[in-house]
């Protein structure tokens, strides 16, 4: 379509397409290579995750939590467990605490490698595709020894965790760290952040201030990336948080090769909490009895967690029967998308795919 | 909290404290729905964003909304309870004052059919627009019908 | 049609010319179909969890390339296969329609993962497809939630005898 008197181009990208990450639309109205107009489109993966809360007892809408984000699908477990629990008035065992904290992390880092692996492909530099699967790989192998599964472990119960560590664990996965620190401090360097081409794409590139991000509620590593220090794990510490120590990482330019460089410094800052939180890791328990139906009084309870991709939430309404009356979930990267559509404009159409990647967004979660 | 001192003092008629089982919430019930436009303005120079907005539908009496307001610099949250005739279901859009509403508006009037009075795009959003029902309101059964429903002409 | 067999009636009794370009035409056809076997390029028609699987599928450790599984196209037109993995809500099932619509003959296509077979964990929702074999039609099943990376392999190379074997129910 052409609008001759405004020169105007409307184009259609996705929603299935090989850089949208998932499926997403965007129509975009361009003016000689300039967007002028974006209208993101989602819904493509809509499930009805929050009736199908109400449809299921509470422990059997676990699975479902799981593959809400399926980048991350440890965090938005224990996410369902923590909130649950609270209502449940259920406090759970020291050794629990610290399992969680370590799954917790492992994600983090799997999601950020997943993130620069995208990046990567999304720029055409596929060596870095490669290396980030290949890295990822390694840390898959480690969830699969102590949980049976890759991507949606189902490692999460009520009350604690399905199994306890296996005995050689902790040394796999500080082997594993090892390497991974190597290869993120020397290999990607020469590949990403110090290599040219990579730093002419990225740098001053979607620019976001910090009024704008903070207008438009974004969260998590792309809000750390316009000089905003928020961190929940800091500011109001759950799991074992307050008891490991690291730093907030924060970036002052705002632009995509702001938010690339806050995610490959939070990897190294995982496996600073990992490493001390396999150290710290008390021995007893990992399970609470919770039994399988169980009813919870009307109340309402809220909880939020730091995932990969920002602040997520679950409202939880409850009405004193066996499923909940109403489960309400805040998906960081519901806003980051809508936040893309003020982000977009004014820039140039080539770099669409640039800063839709440098925000990190999951269909599953904004759907839901 | 002062805000909350400040915020009763201005609406002191329409405004009430409730008990808060979470932690850094702070819950108030708001009985007059025409004063949600200047209360969220007057929020706003305080609280930062729009955390969440949730809808619980308790049929027959009302829509219960919860705006979450969060902000940056702490960890603390302030709700504003708001009930809707369930019949009629209106309210005025916030999505001006702060621009993290919009599409929590948007999800809220095509997953419940709450109307926003001045929002400035109010469209579907989750689901297509021949889509059949308000999926979340309490009324709504999902059923066979509903599940085989594909929206496409196609013979087998 | 090829591979069409000629009717009961009208096969009394071929003379030699016959019987021998039969013959060379079931020799085209089983080179054919190793052609086309072996050059299996997907759409990749990724929705959720199963999708993050199938990009380890392409990526270093599984290696797709080895069976001629290119991931060049992305573009319906190019494609031979559709790996059609994840939920498929009520607004994406127009999508995978067309885009099934758009591919040149022949096409196969691979149900990945137990949300694409029956509906899976979201079988009850409102907005999923129970089973895309309700749209279109499938060649190979991958079970599980999500699919281990080695079993796209193993679907890939089902297909393949299946192509070669001229069992598909590609159109």
């Amino acid at each position: 379509m052409k609008d001759s008197t405004q020169n105007k181009i409307t184009i259609n990208i996705g929603p299935v397409h090989p850089s949208t990450h998932g499926v997403l639309r965007f129509i975009v109205d361009i003016s000689e290579d300039t967007i002028v107009k974006v209208d993101p489109e989602i819904g493509y993966v809509h499930r009805g995750v929050e009736k199908m809360a109400e449809m299921k007892n509470y422990n059997s809408f676990m699975p479902v939590a799981d593959k809400l984000d399926y980048i991350a699908a440890l965090n938005w477990e224990v996410l369902y467990a923590d909130v649950i629990e609270k209502a449940l008035n259920v406090s759970i065992t020291p050794r629990t605490v610290y399992i969680r904290t370590i799954m917790c992390e492992i994600q983090r880092i799997m999601s950020h490698l997943l993130f620069l692996a995208h990046v990567g492909e999304d720029l055409g530099n596929t060596t870095l595709f490669m290396w980030g699967f290949r890295e990822r790989e390694l840390l898959m192998d480690v969830v699969e020894e102590v949980s049976g599964g890759r991507l949606a472990p189902m490692y999460m119960s009520i009350g604690g965790v399905y199994y306890d560590l296996t005995l050689s664990f902790g040394r796999r996965l500080l082997e594993v760290l090892d390497t991974i620190e190597h290869k993120v401090k020397n290999e990607y360097k020469a590949i990403s952040y110090q290599n040219d081409a990579f730093r002419l794409r990225t740098v001053g590139v979607g620019v976001m201030s910090k009024e704008f991000g903070i207008s438009h509620g974004l969260t998590g590593p792309n809000i750390r990336a316009s000089g905003v220090k928020r961190d929940l794990r800091k500011d109001s510490p759950y799991l074992a948080y307050d008891k490991v120590d690291f730093e907030v990482i924060t970036e002052n330019d705002g632009d995509a090769y702001a938010r690339f460089m806050v995610r490959i410094n939070e990897i190294l800052e995982s496996i600073k909490i990992l490493r001390q939180a396999i150290k710290e890791i008390p021995s007893g328990e990992t399970k609470v009895k919770v039994p399988w139906f169980f009813k919870i009084p009307p109340k309402y309870t809220f909880v939020r967690h730091e995932t990969p991709r920002g602040e997520a939430a679950m409202y939880l309404v409850t009405n004193g029967d066996l499923k909940p009356y109403r489960l309400k979930i805040r998906a960081p990267s519901f806003y980051a998308i809508q936040a893309i559509k003020d982000l977009l404009v004014g820039n140039k159409v080539a770099d669409l795919v640039t800063i839709l990647g440098s925000l990190d967004p999951v269909p599953g979660e904004i759907d839901r | 909290m002062e805000t909350v001192e400040r915020l009763k003092s201005e609406f002191s008629s329409s405004l009430t404290s409730l008990p808060s089982t979470n932690a850094n919430e702070t819950l108030l019930l708001l009985s007059e729905n025409e004063a949600l436009k200047k209360l969220v303005k007057s929020i706003s120079t305080e609280f930062d964003i729009l955390f969440t907005l949730l809808v619980v539908d308790r049929p027959p009496e009302a829509f219960e909304l919860n705006y979450v307001f969060s902000r940056y610099r702490d960890s603390a949250l302030l709700t504003i309870r708001v009930n809707l005739n369930h019949d009629k279901p209106v309210i005025d859009s916030i999505a001006k004052i702060l621009p993290s509403a919009e599409w929590e508006e948007r999800e809220a009037y095509d997953l419940f059919g709450i109307k926003f009075r001045g929002h400035p795009d109010l469209r579907r959003i989750l689901l297509q627009d021949d889509w059949p029902g308000r999926p979340l309101r309490k009324d709504f059964v999902v059923t066979d019908e509903i599940r085989n429903w594909t929206g496409l002409d196609l013979k087998f | 049609m090829i591979n069409e067999e000629p009717n009961a009636d009208e096969f009394s009794y071929p003379g030699l010319g016959e019987v021998m370009f039969m013959k060379a035409e079931n020799f085209i056809n089983s080179v054919l179909s190793w052609g086309r076997s072996r050059s299996l390029w997907p759409l990749t028609f990724g929705t959720k969890c199963c999708a993050m699987e199938m990009i380890p599928f392409g990526a270093t450790k599984v290696d797709a390339d080895r069976t001629g599984t290119l991931f060049v196209g992305d573009s319906p037109r190019q494609a031979d296969l559709i790996l059609c993995s994840g939920t498929i809500s009520k607004k994406m099932v127009r999508r995978l329609l067309s885009a099934y619509e758009q591919m040149a003959s022949p096409k196969y296509v691979i149900a990945v993962g137990a949300c694409n077979i029956s509906g899976g964990l979201f079988h009850d929702s409102y907005n999923s497809i129970e089973g895309i074999d309700r749209i279109i039609p499938v060649d190979v099943y991958i079970p599980g939630c999500p699919p281990r990376p080695e079993m796209f392999m193993d679907a890939v190379l089902a297909l393949q005898k299946l192509i070669r074997e001229n069992k598909e129910q590609g159109h």
